[in-house]
């Protein structure tokens, strides 16, 4: 590993000009995982390139979840025919700056990227019967311009609260800005009793934006039916656990649930869900 | 990374005055207090992006217009015949969820530091933090001063209210201090610059607690605008004390009588010299400190 530079290239990928998209590895709903993923089946993605890990992450053990042992991962894909490079990794834990300015130095070197997209899932209060928001925040009003998606919200106002600290996403965007990398960050609103498992209608949404934006042409078809099986579990959940039922209805109302509430549906939910692994 | 100057004031001999947050934001209390008041100008600082996680983000329009960062300023101020420079970090460039800065990125920090006193002929540096003391909360604090070379003994016993680690009971002359504002001293010792760090003290049983303490901040300051020979009027340290002094109050309330008593007898401490017995005994000291841990380990517990 080079000290100053903590990248192992495996292969120089055939990008003479791509987008990058990065997806954080631990997302609500699992989200930017999935979408790497099925963005990397769907188009051939190869491995070439990853992010030395010792800098960022602890190396005192392992992380265990769902029963295997985890070690921190950022891996680069390249997918030359569609002009994608796609990026799935941990959450660095140290050295942010470093490690964010290693993800841009690979996207410059060896993938020349014109644009750069960064997913996040977001938590919402809304039903899974509504449909999934998209909110997009971009580096330059240049690239603002280009979002032309009719369901895409290009207009949030935020800023950071007290107690709180901005994300990966938003560091990433403003170091990508300081190299004239056009940018944008793509959140999509996770109900929050699915935060803790998989969301595929959300997966689709951002997917779908991105093969419009990228004219990827991918048949969803796979997903969209995995999004109607998760509905029939959650509609099977609903008529047989009145409570469920009631929760789901209040908040397809618009209804805000207490606390307590929110945390009796997170649990029935996922136990629900979980039986049918 | 490095140093960022907006102007370079010209400046023949001035002492460089550094504080970072800690315990009570007791010193970088004290040395912001005395900046404001002086009306220090800013000329520089240090760049952010390398230590420090962002703090802040301005999101309007669905457009990233700014992303802060926590900031390590470099102020100055010329005084009659004195000149001083003053170094105030927002935050210690901590790692992995520690309190205190440690290890490389710390080490970085006190050397740019350094870098400016030394480019702007700094000839002796202060810094400043807090000293954990057996003290009742309605005690003047001490300020607990510690030297990187001999020859500055001699000076800070004259200073008043000021006691050297030796003249602390069990201390024998030794100690630590934790994060930037004790690195600063060891890495000035190492770069040939003279340097003390002045430490008010703090309630053993308040340290924990999210609170500031400018009853200590007014004793290091008091300590270190003599030493400056420079006049200032503290009343808007008064002023900030009794608030705190009154969320202290309603604390103290809280913690169980028997504890309560204990600390108590704190209020009864005479400042003593090793070899003179004080009112509270070696052993009855170390009960109280256990006391009072083990009812914030219970308190933090129970949420």
């Amino acid at each position: 590993m080079n000290q100053n530079y903590p990248i192992t290239i495996y292969q120089e990928p055939d990008l003479p000009r791509s987008s990058l998209v990065l997806g954080w590895s631990e997302d609500a709903g699992d989200l930017g995982r999935k979408v790497t993923d099925y963005l990397n089946l769907k188009l051939n993605g190869q491995e070439f390139a990853e992010v030395d890990p010792e800098d960022f992450f602890p190396m005192g053990g392992v992380a265990i979840k769902d029963n295997i042992a985890r070690f921190p991962e950022s891996k680069f894909y390249a997918c030359p025919e569609h002009e994608l490079a796609i990026l799935r990794t941990d959450s660095p834990l140290a050295e942010w700056y470093k490690f964010l300015n290693s993800v841009l130095d690979v996207a410059e070197r060896h993938c020349r990227v014109r644009e750069l997209y960064v997913l996040g899932a977001m938590i919402s209060f809304s039903a899974h019967t509504a449909p999934r928001q998209l909110i997009a925040v971009v580096n330059s009003t240049e690239m603002k311009e280009v979002l032309t998606q009719d369901d895409l919200n290009r207009d949030m106002d935020y800023q950071t609260q007290p107690g709180e600290r901005p994300t990966l996403n938003s560091f990433l965007l403003w170091l990508a800005r300081e190299r004239n990398i056009p940018g944008v960050s793509v959140w999509v609103l996770i109900p929050f009793y699915l935060a803790a498992m998989e969301d595929p209608q959300a997966q689709r949404k951002v997917l779908s934006f991105l093969s419009e934006r990228l004219g990827l042409r991918i048949d969803f078809s796979d997903l969209d039916q995995e999004i109607g099986e998760q509905n029939e579990q959650l509609a099977v959940a609903r008529s047989r656990f009145p409570q469920i039922d009631d929760y789901i209805n209040r908040l397809e109302s618009n209804l805000v649930l207490s606390r307590e509430e929110n945390g009796e549906l997170v649990k029935k939910i996922e136990e629900f869900l979980g039986e049918g692994d | 990374m490095g140093i960022r100057l907006r102007q370079e004031p010209q400046l023949e001999n001035p002492t460089l005055i550094a504080s970072w947050p800690g315990i009570g934001n007791i010193g970088i209390i004290a040395v912001d207090t005395l900046r404001g008041i002086l009306e220090a100008e800013e000329f520089g600082e240090i760049e952010p992006w390398e230590f420090f996680y962002p703090k802040r983000v301005l999101i309007r329009k669905g457009v990233l217009e700014y992303l802060e960062f926590p900031s390590s300023k470099f102020y100055f101020k010329r005084l009659g015949g004195k000149e001083i420079i003053f170094f105030i970090g927002e935050e210690q460039p901590t790692e992995g969820g520690r309190m205190y800065a440690e290890g490389e990125k710390a080490y970085r920090m006190a050397d740019l530091v350094l870098d400016v006193a030394e480019k702007f002929k700094c000839h002796r540096v202060y810094t400043s933090g807090a000293a954990v003391a057996l003290i009742h909360h309605t005690a003047k604090p001490r300020v607990w001063a510690v030297p990187n070379s001999r020859g500055l003994v001699a000076e800070i016993r004259r200073y008043g209210n000021t006691v050297l680690m030796s003249d602390i009971e069990g201390r024998g002359g030794h100690g630590n201090i934790t994060g930037l504002n004790g690195l600063l001293l060891g890495v000035a010792k190492k770069r040939g610059f003279e340097a003390i760090c002045l430490m008010g003290e703090i309630p053993v049983y308040l340290q924990g607690l999210p609170l500031s303490y400018p009853k200590a901040s007014k004793s290091v300051l008091e300590v270190l605008s003599r030493s400056l020979g420079v006049e200032v009027d503290l009343d808007t340290l008064d002023e900030l004390d009794q608030k705190v002094q009154q969320r202290i109050e309603e604390f103290y309330q809280q913690i169980p009588l028997e504890i309560r008593g204990q600390l108590d007898r704190l209020k009864h401490v005479a400042y003593t010299q090793p070899a003179e017995p004080g009112p509270i005994t070696e052993e009855e000291e170390k009960k109280i400190v256990e006391d009072v841990e083990k009812f914030f380990k219970k308190r933090g517990e129970g949420g």
